[in-house]
């Protein structure tokens, strides 16, 4: 008996460790449609640019999420054009008032000449549109922290799930039409553990929503 | 000399001391000032050939709002530059004054932009993880003959999460940027399509050469 527990004490700390870090990974399903299974062409020296939707009432696509999908869509060989410095050339047809919702009103907007102008200058070839959040949902458990003088320590444990849902819905600015939908859908435990010292085990949700959603839209275009 | 020494020591020790917890208290103060001096960006439109004379009064070029005793915000200089934008991109000529009395041409149309309220929401008060700005202008549109045509109420919607912000004051100054800015975008939506201002442009078509009914834009 004693033979066993001195080879199993070893492996008790790691084995719990993984045990814990297993629950940190989070689970993340991409779901896509997409009218043809022709890859979109990206022709030299055209572009693409991602927009976040900030026309909800209590959420807004945020940046960090956009310039993390970029990042991966850039390194995946497409020239990627600056949200804002998109915005800011076209201001103020893309405003949360103002920005298309739909196919019909981007096909009334690329009417006006001076936008169907400033698109061909920048040289877009598709628009990406980015919508979602990350949610914190169910939170259990408790830590609390105390300090004194010359001591101090946090005990407990708590537990918190976080949801990530984004759409990506891709127009086609040569011929108005649309391309491709994808959505992530990305959920996962995150945990603190207090003893003494308050040990976080994150699990990165949001993270491996851009991963997931980065690497699915890059395969969507094929460049020269 | 070494008693001098020491007591100049201990002085300095008291003001470092004095120093460090005016820092401290200044940071846990709940009071947040911002000022606005950001560049616009020029607006992408036809301007009609209409002539018009923007009046940026003294108190909208200088305007300090305080939507709560712990918030100030200036945003006279943002508001200024944004609507000199904007109008550019709605008449041609047009010519910017900061009184009535300063106006150089025979302009068709005299307009006098105020703020009427600056209202702010945080997450703690709207249970939301947005902060919430409201701009509410008062647009008075007058003929070259002084007749007042309307009293326009525009109001402005302008917010940004919480979470990618590193501060509240960031966090307000981006969601009053992004309510500024919707200023333009509401004024290129629906500027021409002010009852009165339709109405007066039908009926005075020498004022202008272009059909009164579609707005620069053309998506409304």
């Amino acid at each position: 008996m004693k033979i066993v527990f001195q080879l199993a004490n070893p492996l008790i700390m790691p084995l719990c460790l993984l045990v814990l870090l297993a629950g940190c990974g989070a689970t993340t399903t991409i779901d896509q449609y997409r009218p043809s299974e022709q890859p979109m062409v990206i022709a030299e020296g055209e572009r693409i640019v991602l927009l976040g939707r900030r026309d909800a009432a209590d959420y807004e696509t945020d940046l960090a999420y956009i310039d993390c999908v970029s990042k991966i869509v850039q390194a995946a060989g497409i020239d990627v054009l600056d949200e804002q410095a998109f915005i800011d050339a076209i201001y103020p047809w893309f405003e949360p008032r103002t920005a298309p919702k739909g196919l019909v009103h981007l096909r009334q907007l690329l009417q006006q000449p001076q936008i169907r102008q400033q698109i061909d200058r920048q040289a877009l070839r598709y628009l990406v549109w980015l919508d979602g959040s990350t949610e914190s949902q169910d939170t259990s458990g408790s830590i609390s922290c105390a300090v004194g003088p010359g001591v101090g320590g946090c005990f407990g444990f708590a537990k918190w799930d976080k949801l990530s849902t984004y759409e990506a819905v891709i127009w086609d600015l040569h011929s108005l039409q649309e391309q491709g939908r994808l959505r992530v859908d990305s959920e996962g435990s995150s945990y603190l553990i207090g003893a003494v010292a308050p040990i976080p085990l994150l699990t990165p949700v949001k993270s491996d929503a851009c991963n997931g959603m980065g690497n699915q839209l890059s395969s969507f275009f094929s460049t020269p | 000399m070494v008693k001098n020494t020491l007591i100049s020591i201990n002085s300095l020790r008291k003001l470092g001391s004095l120093i460090a917890l005016l820092s401290v208290l200044a940071g846990c103060s709940a009071s947040t000032s911002i000022q606005l001096d950001t560049n616009f960006p020029q607006v992408l439109a036809q301007p009609r050939p209409i002539s018009a004379a923007i009046v940026f009064e003294e108190s909208f070029s200088n305007y300090s709002a305080a939507p709560n005793q712990y918030t100030s915000m200036a945003i006279g200089n943002a508001q200024v530059e944004l609507f000199k934008n904007a109008f550019t991109g709605l008449f041609d000529p047009v010519e910017f004054v900061g009184a009535a009395q300063e106006i150089q041409g025979q302009p068709s149309l005299i307009i006098r932009p105020s703020v009427r309220e600056v209202q702010l929401s945080t997450p703690s008060e709207n249970y939301l993880n947005v902060f919430e700005v409201w701009v509410k202008y008062n647009l008075e549109i007058r003929t070259a003959d002084g007749e007042v045509l309307t009293t326009w109420f525009m109001p402005t919607y302008g917010k940004t999460p919480e979470s990618s912000m590193a501060s509240k004051s960031a966090a307000i100054e981006k969601a009053t940027i992004t309510a500024i800015r919707d200023a333009g975008a509401k004024l290129h939506l629906d500027f021409y399509q002010i009852p009165a201002l339709k109405n007066w442009l039908a009926q005075h078509p020498e004022q202008h050469k272009q059909v009164a009914d579609k707005a620069p834009g053309g998506v409304n």
